[in-house]
């Protein structure tokens, strides 16, 4: 009875823990619908985890290029190797408000994305993980850094 | 009446770890060739019954070796063993005539099964009493770059495999180079790889049990039209859609490769996110040698080439100083594993 008392504490943290760390995760299933949605991803959309879970992404944020991310993302389940997005290559995947409106120059969150595959316990990949990683600090460095250089 | 097998391969370890998982019971004599050109004149200067055989090699490889043995009266039965499996690799070895095609390292059931499947491990030829088989020499020791070059030689395989899917193209595979560098000799090393002018790169790093290194993925600037067709971008494509396209092509080749290598020694790295190292500038302002605080790494090079297209990529792979002999101390025990 303590051990699965344990198990569960154990599962308690572990899910506080999923939650409440500052980088936004996003499950998602083959048909691209939300597993998980931590509080990060609640915080910076407004849309809480229980009307997340079970839509798609697609249906959740209309304003994503579907095709392009589809194609990414079925090349994670294909190739079984994490994709990565660059804030180079798009400034960000979710529009997200900037962290700290009143002292940073950017409006809008910059977003490096690791799209990862998830092994299910048969070793099977049914599931993907965005990681969503807030840089605008370094976008907005980098950036200005690059206007000083081509001035000069 | 025993079987004559002639084992093909320009790795030491490779030769020695297919030798050990021949069946025991199977009343074969081995010898050994270290590449295509070596395995033809053994061929020519006494028959034998099976040839098992390697892919990429220095001085000729597998597919001429393939190319040279038809029309060879009596010419053994090959198998391919090799790292590269991409599916048009497969198709082509057999479309030469080759029997078999198994991926690398093969297991002692694997190779039984096949040679089973083949009709080549019969009754006849089998062994009342199972021998201990014979290695190349008794008590040989390999350096770290022997090892280090098949362990990247079979992940390069698994690499080039997810980039050939995706774009279905067949990927052409060099043989990887690895060697201790100076500061100053990687500059050289790079631009003797990276013949063009302008070039852009992506850099990732990977940590893990005492191992740091990073992979460095430098892409000709005259590979980005071809790269662009390939993945179906229009003509007039940006500066984001070449960074996408570096980005995705630097995913797929270092991702695949880097769970293979840390397959096989047993590590899980964590990796960091891709960082555009530069885009459209020389080689020489990549990385600063003036900048740099290390003195010594250990490099690991591969040129991946796509058939009929004008794409060429370079992945280096640098390691710390720090984790060289971490590194030793790992692949010891790979290579002792296959004694």
């Amino acid at each position: 009875m303590s051990n699965q008392a344990d198990g569960l504490a154990d599962f308690h943290w572990m899910f506080d823990l999923l939650h409440h760390i500052d980088v936004g995760l996003v499950v998602l299933d083959q048909e691209y619908r939300v597993q998980l949605w931590n509080s990060f991803m609640e915080n910076h959309s407004g849309v809480s985890s229980s009307i997340a879970k079970q839509q798609s992404i697609f249906s959740i944020f209309s304003d994503l290029d579907a095709d392009w991310l589809k194609q990414k993302i079925d090349n994670v389940f294909g190739l079984k190797t994490p994709i990565y997005i660059s804030w180079e290559q798009r400034p960000y995947l979710f529009e997200f408000k900037c962290y700290r409106p009143l002292t940073s120059i950017a409006d809008n969150m910059y977003q490096n994305v690791a799209i990862r595959p998830i092994s299910g316990p048969d070793g099977r990949i049914k599931q993907v993980c965005l990681v969503v990683y807030d840089v605008t600090d370094v976008a907005t460095n980098k950036m200005a850094f690059d206007a000083v250089r081509q001035q000069s | 009446m025993s079987t004559k097998v002639l084992i093909c391969d320009d790795s030491r370890i490779a030769r020695k770890q297919l030798a050990k998982v021949l069946p025991n019971d199977w009343n074969v004599e081995i010898e050994f060739a270290e590449n295509g050109q070596d395995a033809l004149q053994q061929i020519a200067a006494a028959s034998f019954d099976i040839l098992f055989l390697d892919l990429n090699m220095p001085v000729k490889d597998g597919y001429e070796t393939l190319e040279a043995l038809q029309g060879v009266a009596g010419a053994p039965v090959v198998i391919v063993v090799s790292g590269d499996v991409q599916p048009k690799a497969i198709e082509r070895v057999k479309a030469m005539g080759a029997a078999a095609f198994h991926k690398k390292p093969a297991s002692s059931e694997d190779i039984r099964e096949l040679l089973l499947d083949l009709d080549l491990l019969t009754q006849q030829n089998q062994l009342t009493q199972p021998v201990s088989r014979p290695h190349e020499t008794a008590a040989e020791s390999f350096s770290l770059q022997d090892t280090l070059q098949e362990v990247s030689n079979i992940a390069m395989g698994r690499a080039a495999s997810a980039l050939a899917e995706m774009l279905n193209v067949f990927i052409k595979l060099p043989v990887p180079q690895v060697n201790i560098l100076e500061v100053s000799e990687l500059q050289m090393a790079l631009e003797y790889s990276v013949k063009e002018d302008s070039c852009s790169a992506v850099a990732q790093g990977f940590v893990g049990s005492g191992i740091a290194f990073e992979a460095l993925l430098i892409f000709n600037d005259s590979s980005f039209p071809d790269m662009a067709q390939l993945l179906g971008m229009s003509q007039d494509y940006s500066r984001e859609s070449e960074t996408e396209l570096l980005m995705d092509v630097s995913s797929v080749l270092v991702g695949p490769f880097m769970s293979a290598v840390g397959k096989q020694l047993n590590i899980d790295f964590s990796h960091g996110h891709p960082t555009l190292l530069g885009q459209h500038v020389k080689i020489s302002d990549l990385i600063n040698v003036k900048k740099t605080t290390w003195k010594r790494t250990l490099a690991v090079e591969i040129v991946y080439e796509v058939e009929n297209y004008q794409i060429n990529c370079d992945l280096m792979l640098l390691f710390t100083e720090d984790s060289v002999p971490t590194l030793e101390h790992l692949l010891s025990f790979l290579a002792e594993d296959e004694e």
